[in-house]
């Protein structure tokens, strides 16, 4: 095979070049800030905050319940949570047709932690040209210093990180507590080195490689796109040809375009793309090229807004459409169900019963032509106060039920297993009968719920 | 001062090894991570198996969990390793051999 035949793949077994994409300012970098800090304030401070008692929002997985402020749900509400999930699909479809990959510049745990990587390194090795100067440098004590320091609050960074996601599953002021006494258990321990030690690896070294290579979102975020939808795109038609001028010159004599090839707007990419090739699936969208542009457009004299954000028929000056049917459709879709979501959580019922057999016997003969079966009813009290329960159970004339006492109180968010024993006079039925057991608070409330089981009798 | 942006051409991609580390372990870390919701939502771990003999990984909840994680991520990250393996070994569609010229090149 000669030189020129070599695949143009070729380079994919060349390692990676690091990016050091040079810091910018301007309006969309002032909001990613913002959304920085909004998202990570959220996610570092929520733990923290008490709710009564308890934690406000605490996913207790030992005790399979999640706390999220007034509300506690149980493994039986599963199904809310695949309601969010689809609510936060369909936001995801509504936002990516109106403006593409949004969610990426700005919301990303990605961008957001890889942005907050970014500034430490900056903050400790310089700019974008030191921070090269520094890499191409041979070791020296400051060298040592530098990337000892960066790596240093990587590291404690990315931990806190871990311990903030592990201070979601259990209580984080007992966590902090063991953490500082080297005491946590062995699983709170991995799991602060397992999503630490993630936050580290891909905000410090894989960055903008999870976006390339990991990301369903990036591949498929295209597919929702319309000629409508608002992308970062550079106006070829105002920027070529590009080239090189000196300041006062008159660029249209020269026939050349508005862009003066400054290549800053590559510079300041932090996926290391080139945006004026077009629209690329590497683009992660966080504007940094707009702002970047548009101060060298404020230099130069030219109109801002040579990269902007633009649809497809803008840039072909046909008008703008944000609302249009397809924006329509996916918000109205999201009011209602964000509303039927709102609904149900209030209203749920927050009382349930579940009824097992038990396995001991299948039935007992009592003196007296009785037939008994014994169930374990488990009385689910998701409400925040307590309850006192009646047990009844029907579906076989003449049905007793016993179970030692009147009531059963059931404390707040608590779960009371009752040994529950049925009697039935013994001419009643043969073989076996589906029942129900109704469970019903003995306060004005009268919150019921019922649940099905079995009784078994003899055959003859 | 001008960067050129030749900097920035052609190495930019990571080694194969390791975009092939990346798309085993994380498209099954994402289904994993699903898996296990899904599944602890509906089973709590203690109860599984023999009332009498709990299997001794599942005598708590959390290492329960943690089990049925590293479970669902082996098993989905076999799968995905299995369709990247055949994707990878799969002959070219006889368009893509094509050279300039329309003759194809012997395999
Ligand atoms: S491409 Fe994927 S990982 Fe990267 S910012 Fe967008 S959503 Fe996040
Ligand atoms: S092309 Fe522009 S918007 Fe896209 S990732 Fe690069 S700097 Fe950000």
């Amino acid at each position: 095979m000669t030189e020129a035949q070599a695949p143009v793949g070729g380079e994919l077994y060349a390692a990676r070049q690091k990016i050091y994409p040079r810091e910018i300012k301007g309006r969309f970098q002032r909001l990613r800030v913002y959304a920085v800090f909004a998202l990570l304030g959220l996610y570092y401070v929520l733990p923290w905050i008490r709710w009564g008692e308890r934690q406000a929002v605490l996913f207790d997985l030992p005790a399979r319940k999640f706390h999220i402020f007034s509300l506690t749900l149980w493994p039986q509400d599963f199904y809310f949570l695949t309601w969010l999930l689809i609510i936060a699909a369909l936001a995801l479809f509504f936002f990516t047709a109106l403006a593409g990959r949004l969610f990426c510049g700005y919301a990303c745990p990605q961008t957001v932690w890889t942005e907050t990587f970014l500034w430490i390194e900056r903050w400790v090795e310089g700019s974008r040209t030191q921070q090269m100067k520094l890499a191409k440098a041979p070791l020296s004590g400051e060298k040592l210093v530098r990337k000892g320091a960066k790596y240093f609050l990587w590291f404690a960074f990315a931990l806190w990180t871990g311990f903030t996601f592990v201070g979601y599953f259990t209580p984080i002021t007992e966590l902090a507590g063991k953490l500082v006494a080297f005491s946590t258990g062995p699983w709170e321990t991995f799991w602060v080195l397992f999503y630490g030690g993630a936050t580290y690896v891909n905000a410090g070294f894989m960055r903008e490689q999870v976006c390339k290579y990991m990301c369903p979102y990036a591949r498929f975020q295209s597919a929702m796109f319309d000629k409508d939808t608002l992308i970062i795109t550079y106006d070829e038609k105002r920027g070529e040809p590009r080239g090189a001028r000196r300041k006062g010159a008159d660029a249209k004599a020269k026939g050349l375009g508005d862009c003066v090839d400054c290549t800053v707007c590559v510079q300041v990419c932090p996926t290391g793309i080139d945006i004026r090739k077009g629209l690329q699936y590497e683009c992660i969208a966080c504007a940094a090229c707009i702002d970047a542009c548009d101060e060298v457009m404020e230099k130069v004299g030219y109109p801002k807004g040579l990269i902007r954000y633009d649809t497809q028929h803008g840039l072909e000056g046909k008008a703008k459409k944000v609302v249009r049917p397809r924006t329509i459709v996916y918000a109205s879709l999201i009011a209602v169900l964000i509303a039927g979501f709102a609904y149900t959580i209030t209203h749920r019922n927050v009382v349930a019963v579940d009824v097992i057999r038990d396995r001991n016997a299948l039935f007992r003969e009592l003196p007296g032509g009785m037939i008994e079966n014994v169930y374990n009813v488990k009385i689910l009290n998701k409400d925040g106060a307590a309850h006192d329960f009646a047990i009844t159970a029907d579906g076989i004339p003449g049905l007793q039920v016993d179970h030692g006492a009147p009531s059963v109180e059931v404390g707040p968010g608590e779960v009371q297993s009752v040994a529950v024993r049925l009697r039935v006079p013994r001419g009643e039925l043969r073989g076996g009968s589906d029942i129900h057991f109704t469970i019903r608070t003995l306060d004005e409330r009268a919150l019921v719920a019922t649940g099905r089981a079995r009784f078994l009798a003899p055959t003859n | 001062m001008r960067q050129a942006p030749e900097e920035y051409t052609g190495k930019l991609r990571w080694p194969r090894l390791g975009q092939d580390v990346a798309v085993v372990a994380w498209p099954s870390f994402l289904v994993a991570s699903v898996a296990t919701m899904v599944c602890f939502g509906f089973i709590d771990p203690v109860l599984v198996g023999n009332d009498d003999y709990p299997p001794p990984a599942f005598q708590t909840r959390m290492t329960g969990y943690a089990v049925g994680f590293f479970f669902f991520w082996l098993i989905a990250a076999l799968s995905s390793l299995m369709t990247l393996y055949l994707v990878r070994t799969a002959h070219p569609e006889p368009a893509d051999e094509g050279t300039d010229d329309g003759t194809r090149s012997p395999e």
